[in-house]
């Protein structure tokens, strides 16, 4: 509850602050001093300080799951606002508003993440889809940007459509919004047809295959710093909210979605990994990537048991902290493609090493998060002891994988080229090899995160 | 009358919106049939939170209320998409002086 | 009130409609000029094509209009309730309001309602 409303809170503030403030410096002081704050709220409503106690009538549970979620989501933001505030400027001159819609959509993120009742799971997909549709057209005179915008919307909208009939229809047939599980049996055409539209609907929502196609435009068309923050911290916020959905309402009728899960799982892994091969432009290859890390987070709600809630919240740390770091480094260059990345390693030898780090822990090369998460997914679907060619098929992506991230690290290392001129400040620098240090420690120390789910 | 009809009815109008959206080339009309899915949701809702009134309305005197809360919401989130969407059309339309979804083929490959 | 009433309801519309376009028909001299067959725009008519852009400005104030339109539809449960959950419904409203307000603000600070 601090971090729900305290988002919304600072939502508010910086809105005012974009003519309150005229220095950009000290807008974006104070949106990181706000992040600071609300991060330090939730660890504190972790430990069991709530500041206020609102009865909401059972319809927001904040547990455990979703408080440690909410945290590692406000650690990304944090990392993502020091490392990219500063590109924030390029896009426009409506600087403090975007901070305003970030606050807006961490606001609904903290309510998908938590929800209890299908029409808070309604309201947290609203709230962090309507500012990413602004978000996303931010760069009004871009055509690309347009474009993104437009087709973000009226997609995004229509998933929207379908998740409300889903809730509909299980309305008429347990007469409650509560996500108690369905206990009706019988089970009745109404609720098989609104878990079907639910399931499309939030599958639209973390881009999994086949309803992945508007990604790869949107995360292009969008200016890259949004694109970070779309593809890493509200595509998991979507996850969690699958899961969440997935496990209290419809976790009784686990084995009737069950292999169209692992089918959905097993196109997104195909589609996401075998088109990220062949792309030009390093930023439509992290598009196709996310489709293709979307797969292997499909499988945690394939298997939907204690380890899948484990590697799912490892997954989102490492995969969000990976992909911000990637972001930060692709932002700097003006050239988007593989062949940008040239004698990458001889002009800035820091900045090479930190990104090898994060292709690295995508790719789930051992001895990063990415290698563990990955292994936790993996060992969640053995776990349930069904559809065990899905294991065998996502070790073989993940392999496929590795080409494409390699390429980038090969073009850093070993290629020849002019390099291209780019000024790194040095606190950006230092941001970077901690983020880097956190994926290797984390990649060391999974419990760190895991332990704050049970202690 | 039977409940039968109301789900019929909205999903009907369901229907024409989904058929709508995927097959009309206007930006605004496409627009206009979401709006439709959302209403068809909202008529579907009322019609259900009227049943579960009927049946469990003696013992439990707001029974059913929450579906039509349900409907609130849904009409203040529509109104908000509907104002960021015009948005974004009017923004398009400065720029490129057509809504026709056709020209959004720029970003494909 | 009944089905019967709706019918005489019905026929009386009809009638009426009706009635009025047979006297017209009969008391005036029908005559055919250009502008008859045009389609209706009050005033005078209209120079050039009618099929102009409107001033963004329009835009802007149907959208604003719009959301604070629809955000006072929460009004309707809550005075519903307002009797039965006493002063803390009050309190509730004013904080409700007051967000209104802040971005009300907003679009005011910004010059969105200003006219250009």
């Amino acid at each position: 509850m601090n971090a729900l409303l305290l988002t919304a809170v600072f939502g508010v503030i910086m809105m005012l602050s974009s003519f309150l403030l005229t220095s950009k410096t000290a807008i974006r002081g104070l949106a990181v001093s706000g992040m600071v704050i609300v991060l330090a709220a939730n660890v504190l409503e972790m430990m069991g300080i709530v500041f206020f106690k609102i009865d909401t009538k059972d319809m927001i549970a904040f547990d455990r799951f979703s408080l440690l979620f909410n945290s590692i989501v406000f650690i990304s933001t944090l990392v993502y606002f020091l490392l990219s505030a500063r590109d924030m400027e390029k896009v426009g001159i409506n600087y403090g508003e975007y901070f305003a819609l970030i606050f807006f959509v961490l606001c609904g993120v903290t309510l998908s993440s938590s929800f209890h009742s299908l029409l808070i799971l309604f309201l947290g997909i609203e709230i962090i889809s309507i500012p990413l549709y602004i978000l996303t057209g931010s760069d009004k005179r871009n055509l690309k940007s347009n474009e993104a915008s437009l087709k973000y919307f009226l997609l995004g909208a229509f998933s929207t459509g379908l998740m409300l009939m889903g809730i509909a229809l299980i309305y008429g047939a347990t007469g409650t919004f509560s996500t108690n599980g369905i206990t009706t049996s019988p089970t009745s055409a109404l609720v098989i047809a609104g878990m079907l539209l639910l399931m499309f609907s939030m599958a639209f929502k973390v881009s999994a295959a086949p309803f992945h196609f508007w990604t790869p435009d949107v995360y292009d068309g969008a200016p890259t710093v949004f694109t970070s923050f779309m593809a890493t911290i509200v595509k998991v916020a979507a996850f969690i909210a699958f899961m969440r959905l997935f496990n209290d309402e419809f976790g009784s009728l686990q084995s009737r979605w069950q292999l169209l899960i692992a089918l959905i799982t097993a196109i997104t892994l195909f589609i996401g990994n075998i088109t990220a091969v062949f792309q030009q432009s390093v930023k439509r290859m992290l598009a196709y990537s996310s489709i293709s890390q979307a797969g292997f987070m499909m499988m945690a709600i394939f298997a939907m048991n204690a380890d899948a809630r484990e590697g799912l919240l490892l997954y989102s740390a490492a995969y969000c902290l990976a992909t911000i770091g990637i972001f930060a480094v692709l932002m700097k260059l003006k050239d988007y493609s593989f062949d940008g990345f040239n004698a990458f390693a001889k002009q800035q030898p820091l900045l090479a090493a930190t990104t090898t780090i994060f292709l690295l822990s995508l790719a789930g090369i051992p001895l990063t998060a990415g290698f563990l998460s990955k292994f936790w997914m993996i060992k969640a679907v053995a776990g349930t002891g069904k559809y065990l060619w899905l294991v065998i098929f996502a070790v073989l992506m993940a392999v496929v994988s590795v080409y494409y991230y390699f390429r980038v690290i090969q073009a850093m290392y070993f290629k020849e080229g002019d390099g291209q001129t780019i000024e790194a400040s040095l606190p950006f620098k230092w941001t970077l090899v901690l983020l880097a240090g956190i994926i290797v420690l984390l990649g060391v120390f999974p419990n760190w995160i895991i332990y704050w789910l049970y202690f | 009358m039977p409940i039968n009809y109301y789900i019929f009815l909205s999903i009907a109008l369901f229907v024409i919106g989904i058929v709508g959206v995927l097959t009309r080339r206007n930006a605004i009309i496409i627009f206009m049939c979401i709006e439709l899915m959302l209403n068809a949701v909202n008529l579907m809702l009322v019609a259900f939170s009227k049943m579960h009134h009927l049946a469990k309305g003696a013992t439990d005197a707001t029974a059913g209320i929450d579906g039509q809360l349900f409907v609130f919401f849904i009409m203040v989130v529509a109104a908000a998409e509907v104002s960021v969407g015009l948005a974004i059309i009017v923004m398009m339309y400065r720029n490129i002086h057509s809504v026709d979804v056709n020209f959004l083929n720029r970003l494909k490959h | 009130m009944g089905a019967s009433s709706l019918i005489v309801l019905m026929i009386a519309a009809v009638a009426f409609s009706g009635i009025a376009i047979l006297i017209s028909k009969f008391v005036l001299k029908a005559t055919t000029n250009k502008q008859k067959g045009e389609p209706y725009e009050c005033g005078i008519p209209t120079k050039g094509p009618s099929w102009v852009q409107f001033n963004v400005g329009y835009y802007l104030f149907a959208l604003i209009f719009l959301i604070f339109d629809v955000e006072l539809i929460f009004l309707f449960p809550w005075a519903v309730v307002v009797k039965q959950v006493g002063w803390l419904a009050l309190v509730e409203i004013v904080v409700f309001f007051f967000i209104l307000f802040m971005g009300f603000l907003y679009a005011h600070k910004k010059g969105a309602l200003k006219w250009m």
